[in-house]
Order: C-alpha cells, then structure tokens, then sequence
C-alpha cells in the first residue's frame, strides 16, 4: 500500500537537517579548500594547501596520531572496565539491578563540563595521573563513554540462551572455560559494537580534551577550535574538521567490516 | 572467590563513575574562597552566591528555555519523522533513516563552526532561535530512535481496525498510534532536553555574550576563576537533572526508558 502523505510526515524533520546541517557542511566544504591570508581572511583563491600542510607537517600529525591513541587506550579501558559491569548486570535480577542501571546511566544526566570539573578537582591533587596530560584526558573519556560500552554488551549477553551455558557446564567445562570458549564469543558482536561507539565518540569529543588537557596537550577537535576561534584561520579549521570527520568514518567501516566478519565466525564455528 | 571478586571490581567501577559528581556536590560545601577537596568547613554561602551572580541565573533560564524549545521542536519533527518510517511505509526508508542518524557521526565541533558559518551568512543574530536550530540538528537522531523503537512494540493490527472502522489516516495518529507510543515520545522529548541542556560544543559557536547559556558560562567562568561558585551552580544543575529524572520515572517508569530503548 502505497502512502504519499507519509512523505509529509518526514519534510519538517528533513528539511531542518538539509537546512542546518547539510548545507553549512557543504559550505565549510568550500572553505577549507579556499587560500588564508593573515591579512586578508579568506581569499578566493582555490587551493589544496590546508590538506596538504595537515598531512606533511610532521607536528600535525602528531596531533592526529595522538588523537587516535587517546580514542584506542579510552576504547580498550572502556571494554576492560564495562564487559564485567554489564556480566554483573546481567546475573543480577529485580530492584538491585534497576538501581545499579539508574547509577550506571546518571552520569550521562549530567553535564560533560561539570563531570570534567570534578576531574579538574581530583587530578588536581598531584596524584598518579597530573592534569593537562593524556592520562588525564583519557580518564575523563572513560568516565564519559563507558556506559556506551556496558549497553550493548548487556544486550547481547541477554540474547545467549541459558541452555547452550548448561550444555557447556554438563560437558564438564568449567565456568572459567565456559567464559572464555562460549559467552565472551557470542558477546563479540555487542563488544565491537561498544567499541565503535567509544571510538567514535573519543576521537570527537571536545568538551574533556579541552578541560583536561588543557593548553598543554591538544587532539584534533582542540586544535580546530584554537585554529578558527584564536586564529581565525577558517579555511585550515574546516579542513583538519574534514579530516576528523574522514578519521572517524574510516575507523567505523573498519570496525563494521570486522563485526560482519566475527559475525559469520561465530554462527560458522 | 571468583563471585567476591567480581563484585570489589563492579563496586571499584561504580566508585570511578560516582567520583567525579560526588566530589562537585561536596566541594560546594567548602568555607574556603577556592575550591578544594575534602572541603574545609561546612557552609550553604556558595548557593547564597549565586543570586550574586545574575548572569548565572539568566544562564540558567536559558538554557532551560532553549531546552524546552529544542524537547518541543526535536520530538514533534522526530516523531513524525519515525511514524513515516516505521509505520507508513515510506519510499526509501532506510535512506532516510541514516540521513536522520548523520548528526551522529559529524563531530560537535565541526557542526558548530559549520552553523557559525551559515548564521553568518544568513544574517541571524544570536539568541534563542539559533541555539535551538543547532541543539533539534543534535537530538533528531535519539528521538526518530528512541520512537521507532517504541512503535516496534505495538501491535499493527490496532491500527488497521482504527483504518478498517473508518478513521482517516490523521485520526488514526492521533486517537491511536500517538496515545500508544506516548511513553517513546516523550522519553525522546526528554533526551532531547537533555542533549541540549547539556551541550557545551555547539552553544560556544553559537552564543553571544549577551545570550550565554549555562555549560558556556560555566566554562568561561572555570578558565579564569577558582572559587568554589562553579560547584554550587553545577550542584544546582545536577539536581534539577535529577529532579527532572524522577518525575519522567514517575510518570513512564525508567526501565521502560532506558531499559529497552538505550540498548536499541
């Protein structure tokens, strides 16, 4: 049954994005391949010198192979700390695991900039990790994201039919074994799932690196920030933002690429 | 032993996250003109500080303001927008479905200089219409979720009999479909609040310094002073989430709010 009123239904919802997203992207776009005069702003000459400083200044790319270091360590702490929370989660029933859920989920409610506050306060008092260091900044991403690693392995331990544990257990595998042989590879999926959105969210994410790292240590979102508020040099702010945009997309195909993989392994065998 | 073990790391964990929040709260106690933690002294002066301190109450009202407008107009265009995909059967749904996700995976920094950009270019000043544009951009893809997801859980044959007694499509959303998916509807009204209410990156390209909402105000006023006024003010917000939390529990229940949503 075709319905061409529903078209309607999506119009204002696509035209706010179209508008206010797509448009402005297309036009910094054009920026970022547009010559910077310190003198002039933006010229109108047409270039590919913002792209291709980023990628031949040794000092840029440390910045980008910093940014994803920090993404990487944040991803496996986030799996370190979150797989037992979520296996925790799933063997525990009624209000106690409503309540540790409620907890599990607070932080998100509140802001990232007063939770990167209350690191600023604890860093602060010349412990194992200092402030302004990558340590630092790591701390407070973890602390942002892993409750978007615990979810969706807590969803795929859920969806393990309690059976196939007993069968492991009545072969005489021991529940170390039964662990490592059948719940961890059929919570594989749900695990990359996590890891993807960590990594995504850690190599993108503005509000922790800045507060925690300071002016001292600078990821990409930080440096594009610096370029176009301090600078005011748009053209190479919107191209590195185009490189980050590239970064994180290319990571995603990757991890998806693998998560289809490990898919088809664990249905196979 | 195992069992034991297991349950000191879970706790570990939970101290990591609670950590952070709980030392703001309590360092908002101090006596002391600088922050510091454990606080020194036990006083409510901080709080009394902050009616000091008009800019941060105007903050605070607009952000609250910009929040119910982004909840308003992100879960009315959101919830229309899954209705067509998840129920109307709409040409290319797919297609619209990841270019409703795209905001996700454009990072907030990009989008905000994109939107300072385009507000420039078509002349809109600062205030609370553009704060809003930029924070419905950041929570469509939660609400056109968090809804699909609820309008997964409800029987398709309620709405052919509405269609089979004669009601007309629009009667049919709204004296069936709307009721029924109320509680996704609002929970994604609810997200959407809080992503804006929460947003530092997109509001700092956005704001004036006559419009500032809170998370900027806060951030502006941590890089210059130490005084223990940004935990008072964070602890008031802090509490207003919480507050804003259990009256959503009481009203939908939070498992159905974050329980099968969140994991979608």
């Amino acid at each position: 049954m075709r319905r061409p009123y529903a078209l309607a239904l999506l119009v204002p919802a696509l035209a706010v994005l179209v508008v206010f997203l797509v448009i402005p992207l297309v036009n910094l776009l054009v920026t970022s391949f547009h010559a910077f005069s310190s003198t002039q702003g933006i010229t109108s000459r047409w270039t590919f010198e913002n792209y291709t400083r980023f990628l031949f200044d040794r000092f840029y790319l440390d910045v980008l192979v910093r940014t994803l270091r920090v993404g990487l360590e944040t991803t496996v702490l986030c799996a370190l700390l979150g797989y037992p929370v979520a296996l925790f989660l799933q063997q525990t029933r009624g209000a106690t695991r409503n309540w540790l859920t409620l907890l599990l989920l607070s932080p998100l409610l509140v802001s990232m900039v007063i939770r990167a506050y209350g690191w600023v306060i604890i860093l602060g008092r010349n412990g194992p990790i200092p402030l302004y260091t990558e340590g630092a900044i790591i701390v407070g991403l973890v602390h942002v994201s892993l409750a978007y690693m615990v979810l969706p392995v807590l969803a795929s331990l859920e969806q393990i039919d309690p059976s196939v544990l007993r069968a492991a257990a009545s072969l005489g595998a021991s529940p170390l074994t039964t662990f490592r042989r059948v719940t961890l590879p059929l919570t594989f999926p749900g695990l990359l799932a996590g890891c993807v959105i960590v990594f995504s969210l850690s190599v993108s994410a503005f509000v922790t690196p800045s507060i925690l790292g300071g002016t001292r240590v600078k990821l990409l979102s930080t440096y594009i920030y610096d370029q176009v508020v301090s600078l005011l040099n748009w053209p190479y702010g919107s191209a590195i933002g185009f490189v980050l945009i590239a970064v994180s997309t290319i990571a995603l195909l990757v991890f998806s690429r693998v998560l289809r993989k490990s898919q088809t392994e664990v249905v196979l065998g | 032993m195992m069992r034991t073990l297991h349950r000191v790391y879970v706790a570990l964990v939970y101290i990591f996250l609670i950590a952070p929040i709980a030392v703001v709260v309590l360092a908002s106690l101090t006596t002391t003109n600088f922050v510091t933690f454990p606080p020194r002294g036990l006083t409510l002066a901080w709080y009394a500080a902050i009616f000091a301190h008009p800019e941060f109450v105007n903050s605070l009202l607009l952000s609250l303001v910009v929040g119910a407008g982004t909840a308003l107009v992100a879960g009315t265009f959101g919830t229309l927008a899954a209705v067509a995909i998840a129920r109307e059967q709409v040409i290319g749904a797919g297609l619209w479905l990841a270019l409703l996700s795209s905001p996700l995976v454009i990072p907030s920094v990009v989008l905000g200089i994109a939107l300072l950009q385009w507000f420039t270019i078509i002349a809109l000043p600062a205030g609370v219409v553009p704060l809003v544009i930029g924070h419905t951009v950041l929570a469509l893809p939660y609400v056109v979720r968090l809804v699909c997801a609820g309008l997964a859980g409800i029987d398709p044959a309620l709405e052919r009999a509405a269609a089979g007694l004669g009601a007309t499509p629009f009667q049919r959303l709204r004296r069936v479909t709307l009721p029924l998916i109320a509680p996704s509807v609002i929970a994604g009204a609810l997200f959407a609040f809080i992503t804006s209410f929460d947003d530092l990156t997109v509001a700092l390209f956005v704001v004036s310094t006559n419009v500032m909402t809170l998370p900027v105000r806060i951030y502006n006023y941590m890089q210059f002073n130490y005084d223990p006024l940004i935990t008072s003010v964070s602890t008031v917000m802090i509490v207003l989430s919480i507050v804003l939390v259990v009256v959503v529990e009481r009203v939908i229940g939070v498992g159905r709010l974050f329980g099968k949503a969140a994991a979608e």
